[in-house]
């Protein structure tokens, strides 16, 4: 039973913030799109903004991590 | 860089216009604001010129794509004065006669193709058009249907049936383009009825080609196989009029697209300067070294009457920005270059960039066997761009990152994931990235490079805020302290430092608060924590590395899992394929992401003007 809970929190942490990056990225993505079709130039721009949200999913994938490791693996 | 001020009699503006233009040192600036001193607003005449000149380019560009004529970039010197009515007279002739020659061209190529078409469906039934089949009481109708379109064939059938009993013909037949070409038989009087049901059923007849219409397809094709046979002589003959003029035009339009270019710009830079009813000036900025000839080219080719001033260096905030950097460094500009310039006067990072990109990058994709195919990618780029393109860049850095990703997939063990620990014994030599106690090392590694990287910027924001603000120098001087501190205290606390230094840590960095407070203001506190998450931030470093070893490692061990060893190798091709792609986006984003956020935050100040020198119209 305790695996079980482990498993879960170790899912929940990082498919929380998985959606919630994915949420961003839905937001910023038309933005962005918007912005290119005007000002080409701001592609990299563009692409750091993409990429920012991603530091919530890669912080819950490290968390995630943390609790398997604790756990045994 | 060097502000400079030149200064001379009015006429002579249009000769230091052109010493200049020789030149190609200077970046002119905005015109100086003094009394007495006006704009120099454009002439009538030279507005007039400026129009010419402006219709003239547009042909001759025109006519040289049309005629694929290169325009040349090193062309010898034309003697003034330059005839421009003449040359847009013939620019213009030029353009029209590539034009008439690309749409006749068009007109044959499309009847080409519209009679090859026709052909082959009227071919289809060549039996029996020639044997005479056709009697002149019944109406032949030709039809084409698209792809997907044959599914009404059986239906149309169906309801010719109900309508005409069996008074029609029917053939199909499939193109080579997929089509099915159709052809209809009916009795002349039950036409109306015919067409009635085609529309209902949704086919369309394909009336005969332009000039066929008159007669029946028996007719027709027989002139239409004649044509075709006559046409690709037709658009050989258009071909080589166009080469012809492309002959013609080759030692024409060069000269004339250049020496327009540069005419125009020197007329654009004539309105950057200012002048008296008998003086102008104009003001500019020349790099240190160019200095000297600037002003031994005056001298020689206008004489005394030209000044050429050195204004004191102030604090420029107007002067344009070039990055030049060891040619080791240089690919990196480009990743600088992507984000708006520096500041004249401010840190170049492209050094720090060179250093820390590849670390980063090897660190996350780490893998001998990857690192090879970019390397062969890297070098493959390399070959086929030309020297100072951006795609030159990218093959350089693609070896660059190539090398430390072989250097750190050496250390971790790693080719091709775990094959090469299967197939030839490799083994780690720091860290083994599968492991969960050597995944928390590198997280510890990860966020270590991270505190350096953070560092470094502030230390960079320092020197640079040095210049011109003592106060936020000092503020970041203390932010990087109390860093340093909050680590040191950190790692006191879990032995990893002798705990003696966790007291007197504590006390500094609680003397250190109020004082940053005080000097950078009530945002300090959020700055300082914000730097503290920007160091984490770095964790993305192992969580991308550990994702691509252990997407590595899946591919090898679903390839075991299959049954067939063909199949195995095709399966585990294709995943570390995917996996390659995505280990050469993510890490490259995702380093980029480091420097732009989370390192340039720290001292980088962008605003610069990029440095483009008044010069020749080039082509590249």
């Amino acid at each position: 039973m305790q695996i079980f809970w482990i498993t879960l929190s170790a899912a929940l942490a990082i498919a929380i913030p998985a959606l919630a990056t994915a949420w961003a990225q839905s937001r910023i993505g038309p933005a962005a799109a918007a912005s290119l079709a005007e000002k080409p130039e701001l592609s990299t721009t563009v692409i750091v903004m993409l990429a920012i949200p991603e530091t919530m999913s890669i912080l819950g994938f490290v968390v995630a991590m943390f609790i398997m490791l604790r756990a045994g693996g | 860089m060097r502000r400079i001020r030149v200064m001379g009699p009015r006429p002579e503006l249009e000769r230091a216009l052109r010493v200049l233009q020789d030149l190609g040192s200077v970046h002119l600036a905005s015109p100086p604001r003094m009394p007495a001193l006006n704009p120099s607003p454009a002439t009538r005449r030279e507005q007039r010129l400026v129009r010419q000149l402006r219709t003239l380019v547009a042909d001759a560009e025109m006519a040289c794509a049309l005629l694929s004529v290169p325009a040349a970039t090193h062309l010898a010197p034309i003697p003034e004065p330059l005839p421009w009515s003449a040359w847009a007279r013939q620019a213009r002739r030029l353009r029209r006669s590539a034009e008439e020659t690309r749409d006749r061209r068009q007109r044959l190529e499309e009847e080409r193709a519209l009679l090859a078409k026709y052909r082959e469906m009227l071919d289809a039934f060549s039996a029996l058009f020639e044997a005479g089949h056709i009697p002149a009481s019944v109406r032949a109708y030709h039809i084409i249907l698209r792809p997907g379109q044959s599914a009404v064939v059986e239906p149309l059938r169906q309801a010719l049936t109900e309508a005409l009993d069996s008074a029609f013909e029917l053939r199909t037949r499939t193109l080579s383009s997929g089509e099915t070409a159709l052809l209809l038989l009916v009795p002349l009087e039950r036409t109306a009825r015919v067409e009635r049901l085609l529309a209902e059923s949704g086919v369309q007849e394909v009336p005969l080609p332009a000039g066929y219409e008159r007669g029946t397809a028996a007719e027709a094709l027989p002139r239409m196989r004649l044509r075709l046979e006559a046409l690709p002589p037709l658009i050989d003959e258009v071909e080589s009029e166009r080469k012809a003029r492309a002959a013609t035009a080759t030692s024409l339009l060069p000269p004339m697209l250049s020496a327009a270019q540069d005419a125009l710009s020197r007329l654009e830079a004539g309105g950057l300067a200012a002048s008296t009813r008998s003086a102008f000036v104009i003001e500019g900025w020349v790099p240190v070294p160019d200095l000297a000839a600037l002003r031994a080219a005056v001298r020689e080719r206008i004489g005394p009457a030209i000044t050429v001033e050195e204004l004191p260096p102030g604090t420029n905030p107007d002067a344009p920005v070039v990055l030049q950097n060891p040619r080791l460094f240089r690919p990196f500009q480009l990743l600088v270059e992507m984000m708006p310039l520096p500041t004249y006067g401010s840190i170049d990072p492209t050094p720090f960039v060179a250093v820390f990109f590849p670390v980063f990058f090897g660190l996350m994709l780490g893998d001998v066997g990857y690192g090879l195919v970019l390397l062969g990618m890297g070098i493959l780029l390399h070959h086929r761009s030309r020297p100072e393109t951006p795609l030159r860049a990218v093959g350089q850095i693609a070896v660059i990152c190539s090398v430390f990703t072989i250097l750190f997939g050496i250390l971790f063990g790693e080719l091709f994931g775990d094959l090469g620990r299967r197939l030839f014994g490799l083994h780690p030599l720091v860290l083994d990235r599968e492991e969960p106690k050597d995944i928390v090392s590198f997280l510890v590694l990860c966020v270590g490079i991270g505190g350096v990287h953070v560092l470094l910027g502030l230390v960079l924001g320092v020197l640079n805020a040095l210049h011109g603000h003592r106060k936020q120098a000092l503020g970041r001087g203390l932010s990087a302290v109390m860093i340093l501190l909050i680590v040191v205290a950190l790692l006191a606390s879990v032995r990893l430092l002798p705990g003696q230094l966790l007291t007197p840590a504590v006390i500094i960095l609680l003397i250190a608060f109020p004082v940053l407070v005080v000097v950078e203001g009530i945002v300090a506190p959020v700055e300082l924590l914000a730097t503290l998450g920007n160091i984490l931030s770095y964790a993305r470093i192992m969580a991308l590395g550990t994702a691509s070893v252990m997407l590595a490692v899946v591919a090898n061990r679903l390839a075991g899992a299959m049954g067939s060893v063909v199949v195995g190798a095709i399966f585990a091709l294709l995943f570390h394929l995917v996996n390659f792609a995505l280990g050469l986006f993510s890490p490259t984003v995702h380093a980029l992401r480091l420097h732009y956020v989370e390192f340039f935050g720290r001292f980088y100040s962008p605003g610069g003007v990029r440095y483009r020198p008044f010069t020749h119209w080039r082509t590249h």
